[in-house]
């Protein structure tokens, strides 16, 4: 991907350099194939293989005795695979995930703003204790929100000694438990890039803009969140995409009202044991997120830059 | 996905071990009288894999029907029956079984069996016993499943549920009951499982039932019916099992309809049942143990085990057998087909059928099991029990699941999800 611009900004700067060798853009290009090569082999065995493995059973069938069948392909189970009683749970997905993304940029853009601006010397530290919760691993941590969440537990008895509710108030397996387990492990993927893209902004257009008597709020509205678009999009990216497809977090804090189109996909494989009717609805939801990715990602770029 | 299954070289195992039960041989002997035998007898599963793996098409189900030439379970042990009557076992019954083998890989739940259990049979047999733990039994199945013979393990405890894929599939082989005496030992309605005709394949472990839990911190009443599951009093506070079939179970002893039906107007009569009762629930629950003593739910269906572990937690716990009736579950030992210690295996499981082993380890556990000839072992308190002992009126009431398959299977599913989502 990056050998098309690589060559033409060699060629671009103009006549002055036309006299570069002819056969130079192709040596770059063989370097380039050289280096990424590792990627593509990874890519490759753990991404392309396994997709294409998905696409293959989901165009199987399922015998009677609960085997795939690859004999004959066909795409029955995309036929099958939209049904009705499945768009709850597609719309808690999107919701979850909505909330998320939002949550995570809305907490983590003033997070990552003052971390750039004011860390000073304890820059790295500070994003160091940003990414400190990944060392302890993630079910243990969603576990301990159960224990602070659940109704005998931690949060409900302050409020219970505080008098501020006589019975325990349903926190967990509730939308909240759930959107606030998801923030919570998602923040730190939004506040990386966020940080990014702020702290590589020219703290001079910020002065320039303040120096034309642009109010901090104008300054900030206009210099600095249109040029910091990027690490938004990019944490955008990075939250929503596996938020919608997660798991865990909407299965252990979830309850009866929270099922996820990802739980539906579990059940298909798991107790149906429906092998290609479960690749066939999770291939089709790929597919559906990335596209709709694809499509969000050029209307706010083409907005970004528009302005 | 490796489900393909090669039915010779089970075969070929058995006469091996037939072999050396008669001969008393060791694995040593064994192996050099092989090589006297030539290659081409340590070969033949081999080549016989890959005549079949060239012969069937890409379907794996293929092969597997393939290997066994009917799909009827109960066709397949006829004539592996008929084999295993040629040993000479039949002449002495209870001789002293060969033990060549000096281990056993025994594949199985977390504390399941009596504390000393391992470390008697060790003394016993001298062999050494490798006790590998699985926590679900999705895991547990995978595992067994993912080269189609056992995945390394001699000894595990499916389902009884499961049994009958285990057999097509040649996950698991036929048991030789010859080297299993202490079989007697079982009671008279454990002895012909539909799951497993003669039990031939498998020999039954614990069982258990599934009703519900209520804590009378929160709930005073004294609950006996399902109906108490649909109680709009304790909304917000009730926990359903989250299993298909025990979910669909319920709701048919709650309306009265046939368990394990399969017919569309009965599913859609349960479906609606649980429509209407999933806006009083507080989750589809897969750790009632948890859920119940830490205080969301109030009421929740389960199963008896785990009731008996929710009271360590909180002593007041309850548990009920509901009036209608009840899902009895029961699970199994068996030996894999890939079995490295086939002898060691059958020899752990007539070990395991002891009345005195099998009430140590209900003692142990809180699991009744099948053994007659413990009952008189076991701990006066768990036998005086109404819900782990039920009194013969209550247990006549108690239905166990069939494992569902085809388009059966996909008709719970898609009520399920229909339901989840």
């Amino acid at each position: 991907m990056a050998e098309v611009p690589l060559r033409e900004r060699s060629v671009a700067p103009g006549a002055a350099t036309q006299a570069r060798p002819p056969t130079a853009p192709r040596r770059m290009r063989l370097g380039g194939a050289f280096f990424v090569l590792p990627g593509v082999i990874w890519l490759a065995a753990f991404f392309l293989i396994p997709l294409v493995a998905i696409l293959i059973v989901s165009l199987g069938t399922n015998d009677a005795t609960g085997h795939i069948d690859l004999s004959v392909l066909n795409l029955q189970n995309y036929f099958q695979a939209i049904r009705p009683e499945y768009v709850p749970a597609f719309v808690n997905s999107l919701r979850y995930a909505g909330l998320t993304t939002v949550l995570s940029i809305v907490i983590g853009y003033p997070i990552a703003y003052w971390i750039s601006r004011y860390g000073g010397k304890r820059k790295v530290l500070l994003l160091i204790l940003v990414m400190l919760p990944f060392w302890t691993s993630y079910l243990i941590r969603t576990y301990a929100w159960m224990i602070i969440l659940r109704d005998n537990g931690v949060l409900n008895s302050i409020l219970q000694t505080l008098g501020l509710t006589s019975d325990p108030i349903p926190l967990l397996n509730t939308d909240f438990s759930v959107v606030l387990g998801m923030t919570y492990g998602f923040l730190p993927f939004a506040i990386l890039p966020l940080y990014v893209s702020i702290d590589r902004l020219d703290e001079h257009l910020v002065q320039a803009a303040r120096d034309l008597y642009a109010s901090g709020r104008a300054a900030f509205l206009h210099v600095t969140l249109p040029l910091t678009m990027p690490g938004i999009i990019a944490a955008a990216l990075l939250t929503f995409i596996p938020a919608i497809g997660d798991y865990v977090t909407p299965d252990l804090l979830g309850g009866a009202q929270t099922t996820t189109i990802a739980k539906v996909v579990q059940v298909i494989f798991t107790s149906g044991r429906d092998w290609p009717y479960g690749s066939a609805l999770g291939f089709l939801l790929m597919v559906v997120t990335l596209g709709g990715t694809l499509l969000a990602l050029r209307s706010l770029r083409q907005e970004t830059f528009a302005s | 996905m490796t489900r393909e299954h090669d039915g010779s070289s089970v075969d070929l195992e058995r006469q091996l071990v037939q072999v050396m039960a008669e001969n008393r041989l060791t694995r040593r002997q064994l192996l050099e009288r092989m090589g006297a035998l030539g290659i081409a007898t340590a070969l033949a599963p081999i080549v016989a894999a890959c005549a079949q793996a060239g012969l069937t098409s890409p379907s794996p189900s293929a092969s597997a029907l393939g290997v066994v030439p009917t799909t009827n379970p109960t066709a397949a042990p006829s004539a592996t029956a008929g084999a295993s009557a040629s040993a000479p076992a039949s002449a002495a019954p209870a001789a002293t079984p060969p033990t060549a083998e000096k281990d056993l890989i025994v594949y199985n739940w977390d504390s399941y069996i009596g504390e000393n259990t391992v470390a008697e049979f060790e003394d016993k047999y001298g062999i050494k016993v490798k006790y590998v733990r699985f926590t679900d039994a999705v895991t547990q199945m995978a595992s067994l499943r993912k080269d189609g013979k056992g995945g390394g393990y001699d000894v595990s405890y499916p389902a009884s549920t499961e049994i009958p894929g285990l057999v097509r599939d040649g996950v698991i082989q036929p048991l030789h009951i010859e080297w299993i005496p202490n079989i007697v030992n079982l009671g008279t309605d454990w002895q012909n499982p539909d799951y497993d005709q003669n039990n031939l394949h498998s020999v039954p472990n614990y069982w258990w039932t599934t009703g519900f839990t209520w804590d009378p911190a929160k709930i005073k009443d004294d609950l006996t019916s399902w109906a108490s599951l649909w109680n709009a009093d304790y909304s917000g506070h009730i926990g359903m099992l989250d299993d298909v079939q025990e979910c669909f179970a319920a709701a048919s002893f709650h309306l009265g309809l046939p368990i394990n039906s399969t017919a569309d107007s009965d599913l859609d009569q349960a479906l609606a049942s649980l429509e209407q009762q999933k806006p009083l629930l507080r989750k589809y629950t897969d750790d009632d143990i948890g859920d119940m003593t830490s205080g969301q739910l109030w009421i929740s269906h389960a199963w008896s085990g785990d009731w008996v572990q929710m009271t360590y937690d909180n002593p007041d716990i309850k548990y009920a057998i509901p009036s209608e009736g009840a899902i009895r579950g029961s699970d199994t030992m068996v030996v894999t087909s890939g079995a490295q210690h086939p002898i060691a295996a059958n020899l752990w499981i007539d070990f395991n059928l002891d009345a005195r082993i099998s009430a140590a380890n209900s003692n142990y556990t809180g699991y009744l099991g099948p053994n007659a000839a413990a009952m008189t072992t076991i701990d006066p308190r768990l036998l005086a029990d109404p819900n782990i002992n039920p009194a013969a009126a209550v247990y006549s009431k108690l239905t166990e699941l069939i494992q569902l398959e085809g388009a059966d299977l996909d008709k719970y599913t898609q009520r399920w999800n229909a339901l989840r989502a």
